[in-house]
């Protein structure tokens, strides 16, 4: 797993190792890594020995009580440098690599050259901003940036996703379920020319969307698997369900974004009348709202930063300082309450540092845009609302593009800005063009995310094929989808896995716990739980920041292998072979491929099968063996 | 369900089909085949893990002025906390540490370090102990895994977010495996027909398919775990898991406790050949003071502790199974409510180190008695070489972490904890 989690951070100075474009070592990209690592623990938001501040290039050129660290193209006179050259830093036994002083000497003497400093055409939506445009136009504007940016870096984008490929992958993309054999079959025999394009608008059209929109938020919201990280063992699961289920009614009912947000942040009263209310207790903590909570949820879920290290103090790393942190909470100071009611009042827009934070505590901070904005705090008013308004802005610098930037991580399994939440300008875009045409699109649109959707789901990009080229390396694999020129094999998460089975087995209530709920402890790590789709999303919950990660172990594949449930026939097989009493052995073998894997079995394939139902006596049993051998298949378990 | 598993001519036929031999493809194999990793039978280790932080005063360092009384030992000049009358009886087979001084009061931030033996930082990912030994210790891809974890409960549900150990870049197949209850073993064990050979048949051709189609790092993963499930399956030795076959008294000697019954079930696996195992039981974030928590804790923790080291000792598997008993820090001297990680114990047995001894020393005297680390302070660097020392693991080696960049296994700054290691 880890493997794989450090990987982002390589990959920054990897990908622009082989740009040819930018030969010369970038501060995002080359040098902040290095000093992030090395430095700043020291020389950052949480120390500055000899009042060195080494996150950002303006502190940097100040400098600290021995001049500036570093001075464009002057090495000698690069306090930095001087100090890494010998090994004077960093203390301690862990010097910089020749590799990486190499890179900073080079930075220095290029005259310390940044992204923006490379900001060209390219880099420039390619649709006009302020107007909305038809969808398959936006997504050739999508792989036109997808296709330069692989160009500029001598790589070849994948071949397109067969048929298959894509019918699988938009149903669990945008229903959150495998199709059915009747839905694969009707895709797969379709001739027309649009079929893919007609599906898209199908599917977004069909409650399962909304279904699938309102638990992926859910989930970033809180992930139902994590019992008592931040509300002590009384992880109100219900609750997060049922305000699952109120976006997922937003969403189908066509609301625009911006009014989704507003109705869910500014919401009051009893969580009876208000589903949505459990966001506030879902964020806070020990069952209640929170101003810290809420300041750092809807800073990561809305705004796209990740502000919740500055809470204790400066952040060390990141230019956030505590003050601003709390200058956002203090816009929640006057939200109280708990799972079941919420109670807004107005007040004076200030809030005092609690006792919890290492420093400043009592520290009194006012209400304050993050970065920029006006505000009067010495006046009586609803602070909350005043941020919600502010937020919901299509002028809003966060709101837009940190929504923009979530849409494309759920269908790439990477955003645009990696991590998803940390957009800030010394974190830049792979691709910026296309975030800010993204962005201008959803604005224009007046924040209609089916739009958003249509588009990216036209484009190219999204249907290129997953299956690796034999040609490509492990590296230039990597690289290639990390550009997104080849969609990645991404795990089903446990609510597709769920649901997907669910279907094909005709068992809407299906249940494979294995712990008897009604013993053994009640609360905890642990717990035998009252509930089968919890169990499930607790054992077969999948990495959130990084789709691509498989990380269960054998207990989940002991689940697969020997759960009773999986060997005690399918109830959707039953009723096709009732209504179907004609079917042969091959078409009810057919049948099972297209339910599980959305495909016709191959001829090899059909025929092992065929023989294996020959060869047992019980048909009927036999069927539930393939079905059991299908669903175990790795094929499944992948949206690819 | 007591099905019979599967017999070593059916794995034979298994590893055949394909199912279980992984699959040759290149990147697989340099995901694979990491040749640093070197591989030797060493030492097991049981760690018991208190997790919130223990109070030290109201276990292991007790003081004539706290809230529970100092009581002798078998260890002459040695002393417990009045709670623990049976360990009190086996000092002679422990040692106390008295004197870790650790840094870090944050929950998250000192599981971490007190796992690792670094200190977390923002993107990169330290391999926990228990990983370390899965990586180091034991017979590769033998039957049985090399790290379990069990779960003991809690009686109350605090302390903040749980650390889940992690083997970060040692790779994802030293991850623990899992168990949610002790009683219960490990689920889906056994088949639920007979028909599994046959299926498992049907299924290998589309597996192999897959892999060489899709050679990524997600497929390798899941078959080389579906393949050690269907491995465990296989082993007689998985009986292990299952502590219907241990006798009723010595059941009952461990104590009818969920902790008690984990470590009975410890003992079983790490009989049958699994390396690492930890019991972690949650609960003690006691900031509303330890004493009555603790004193409720207190019987079912003499219990099952002492009688672990006993029936190892019995068995003669003492000397190789060290037994490590800590939280991430301990608590604020008197009575406890704090989080302290100045000057807080730990207590191993076993495994050849030298024991009936105390190593370090907390201040006696003033209005604060336990305040301070008086005499040889032990850092979590120190504490993680010495632990990786004595399960024979090699403390100096370094490994390729991500950006081919070397990690140490340990921290070079770590000293050994010579007074343990003769």
């Amino acid at each position: 797993m880890s493997i794989l989690t450090v990987r982002p951070i390589l990959l920054g100075a990897f990908l622009l190792s082989l740009s040819p474009a930018q030969a010369n070592p970038l501060l995002e990209h080359d040098v902040l890594p290095i000093l992030t690592k090395n430095c700043m623990g020291c020389h950052g938001g949480l120390k500055q020995k000899g009042k060195l501040d080494l996150r950002t290039l303006p502190a940097m050129i100040k400098g600290g009580e021995s001049g500036a660290a570093v001075v464009s193209g002057n090495l000698d006179k690069s306090e930095l440098w001087q100090q890494i050259l010998h090994d004077d830093m960093p203390e301690g036994d862990e010097k910089l690599s020749p590799k990486d002083k190499e890179t900073l000497s080079k930075w220095i003497v290029a005259g310390l050259p940044t992204f923006a400093d490379h900001q060209d055409s390219k880099t420039k939506p390619s649709l006009p901003a302020g107007k909305r445009h038809d969808p398959s136009q936006v997504a050739i504007g999508i792989d036109q940036h997808i296709e330069n940016r692989l160009q500029a870096n001598k790589l070849s984008p994948s071949p397109p996703a067969d048929d298959v490929e894509f019918l699988r992958r938009i149903f669990l993309d945008l229903a959150g379920r495998v199709p059915t054999a009747t839905e694969a079959r009707a895709f797969l025999e379709d001739e027309s020319n649009n079929k893919r394009a007609a599906l898209i608008d199908q599917l977004l059209e069909s409650p399962d969307f909304g279904k699938q929109m309102g638990r992926t938020w859910r989930d970033w919201i809180c992930p139902p698997e994590l019992p008592s990280d931040m509300n002590s063992g009384k992880q109100p699961h219900q609750e997060a369900r049922r305000m699952g289920s109120w976006i997922a009614d937003q969403v189908n009912d066509n609301h625009s974004w911006d009014y989704i947000v507003r109705n869910l942040l500014s919401v009051r009263g009893e969580i009876k009348d208000h589903p949505q209310m459990i966001f506030y207790g879902l964020v806070g903590q020990n069952a209640r709202a929170t101003p810290d909570g809420s300041a750092r949820s809807i800073g990561s879920l809305f705004m796209g930063v990740q502000i919740g290290c500055a809470q204790c103090h400066d952040d060390p790393y990141r230019d956030w300082s505590q003050k601003e942190f709390w200058s956002l909470a203090a816009f929640f100071g006057h939200t109280k309450g708990d799972f079941k009611k919420l109670d807004v009042k107005t007040g004076k827009g200030e809030i005092t540092i609690p006792n919890s934070a290492f420093l400043n505590a009592g520290d009194k901070i006012q209400v304050r845009y993050l970065r920029n904005g006006k505000t009067q705090p010495e006046k009586d008013s609803e602070w909350r609302a005043e941020f919600i308004s502010w937020l919901t802005k299509k002028e809003n610098p966060y709101f837009a593009r940190s929504f923009a930037n979530r849409t494309w991580f759920y269908f790439f399994g990477r955003g645009i800005v990696n991590p998803v939440d940390d957009i800030r300008p010394l974190n830049p875009p792979t691709h910026p063009g296309l975030l800010t045409l993204l962005e201008n699109e959803l604005t224009a649109s007046g924040f209609d995310l089916k739009h958003l959707i249509r588009c990216v789901c036209n484009s190219q990009t999204y249907q290129r094929t997953s299956r690796p080229n034999k040609e490509k390396t492990g590296e230039s694999l990597a690289l290639v989808t990390a550009q997104f020129g080849q969609m990645p094999l991404r795990v089903m998460t446990a609510d597709m896995l769920y649901d997907s089975l669910k279907q094909v087995y005709g068992d809407p209530k299906l249940d494979l716990r294995a712990i008897d709920p009604k013993d053994g402890n009640q609360n905890g790590e642990s717990a035998p739980i009252g509930d089968p789709l919890l169990q499930f999303q607790r054992d077969f919950c999948t990495n959130e920041e990084d789709p691509t990660d498989f990380r269960h172990g054998i207990p989940q594949m002991l689940t697969f292998l020997n759960h009773p449930r999986l060997l005690k026939g399918s109830k959707a097989l039953e009723d096709f072979r009732k209504k179907n009493p004609d079917q042969t052995t091959a078409q009810t073998i057919e049948w099972l491929y297209l339910s599980t894997l959305s495909r016709l079995p191959s001829p090899d394939e059909l025929a092992t099968a065929t023989q294996f139902v020959t060869e047992l006596e019980e048909p009927e049993k036999a069927y539930t063996d393939i079905l059991w051998m299908l669903v175990n298949r790795s094929e499944f378990l992948f949206v690819r | 369900m007591n099905k019979p598993l599967l017999n070593r001519r059916d794995y034979l036929r298994l590893s055949s089909a394909g199912v279980l031999s992984g699959v040759s493809v290149p990147w697989f194999e340099s995901l694979a085949a990491n040749p640093i990793i070197k591989r030797r039978r060493g030492k097991s280790c049981i760690l018991l893990w208190m997790d919130g932080g223990p109070s030290q005063q109201h276990t292991f360092d007790p003081k004539p002025s706290g809230e529970f009384k100092p009581i002798k030992t078998s260890v002459p000049g040695i002393h417990i906390a009045e709670k623990f009358p049976k360990l009190a009886q086996r000092m002679d087979d422990m040692a106390i540490l008295r004197s870790m001084t650790t840094e870090i009061n944050d929950h998250y931030d000192a599981k971490y370090f007190l796992h690792t033996g670094f200190r977390r930082v923002t993107g990169f990912e330290h391999p926990a102990l228990g990983c370390i030994a899965s990586s180091q210790v034991g017979t590769p891809d033998d039957d049985m895994p090399a790290f379990v974890t069990i779960d003991a409960g809690n009686d109350k549900v605090n302390g903040g977010r749980f650390y889940r150990s992690v083997p970060a870049y040692l790779g994802p197949q030293h991850n623990p495996l899992a168990v949610q209850h002790p009683e219960k073993g490990l689920e889906n064990l056994n088949p639920a027909d007979d028909n599994l050979q046959r299926r498992l048949d049907l299924l290998a051709g589309g597996e192999s398919r897959f892999a060489q189609q899709y050679p990524l790092p997600a497929v390798m993963n899941k078959q080389a775990a579906f393949d050690r499930a269907v491995r465990l399956m296989h082993s007689p030795r998985s009986h292990a898991f299952n502590l219907d076959n241990e006798p009723t008294k010595l059941r009952e000697e461990y104590g009818q406790h969920r902790f008690g019954q984990s470590c009975l079930l410890a003992r079983r696996l790490v009989e049958s050949g699994v390396s690492f195992v930890e019991i972690f039981h949650r609960g003690w974030d006691d900031h509303e003071g330890a004493g009555r928590r603790i004193a409720e804790r207190a019987p079912w923790m003499d219990a099952g502790m002492s009688t672990l080291i006993r029936d190892l000792k019995d068995r003669g598997m003492l000397d190789d199974t060290l037994v490590v008993w800590m939280g991430e820090f301990g608590r604020s001297p008197g009575n406890g409510s704090g989080h302290f990680c100045r000057a807080w114990s730990t207590l191993w047995a076993g495994g050849g180190i030298n024991t009936g001894l105390v190593v370090g020393k907390t201040s006696e005297g003033g209005k604060n008695p336990g305040h301070e680390v008086v005499d040889r302070p032990i850092t979590a660097p120190d504490y993680i070489a010495t632990l990786c020392k004595v399960l024979g693991i090699d403390t100096h080696q370094e490994f390729m972490g991500p950006g081919q960049r070397p990690m140490p296994l340990v921290d070079k700054r770590a000293n050994v904890i010579k007074e343990l290691i003769s």
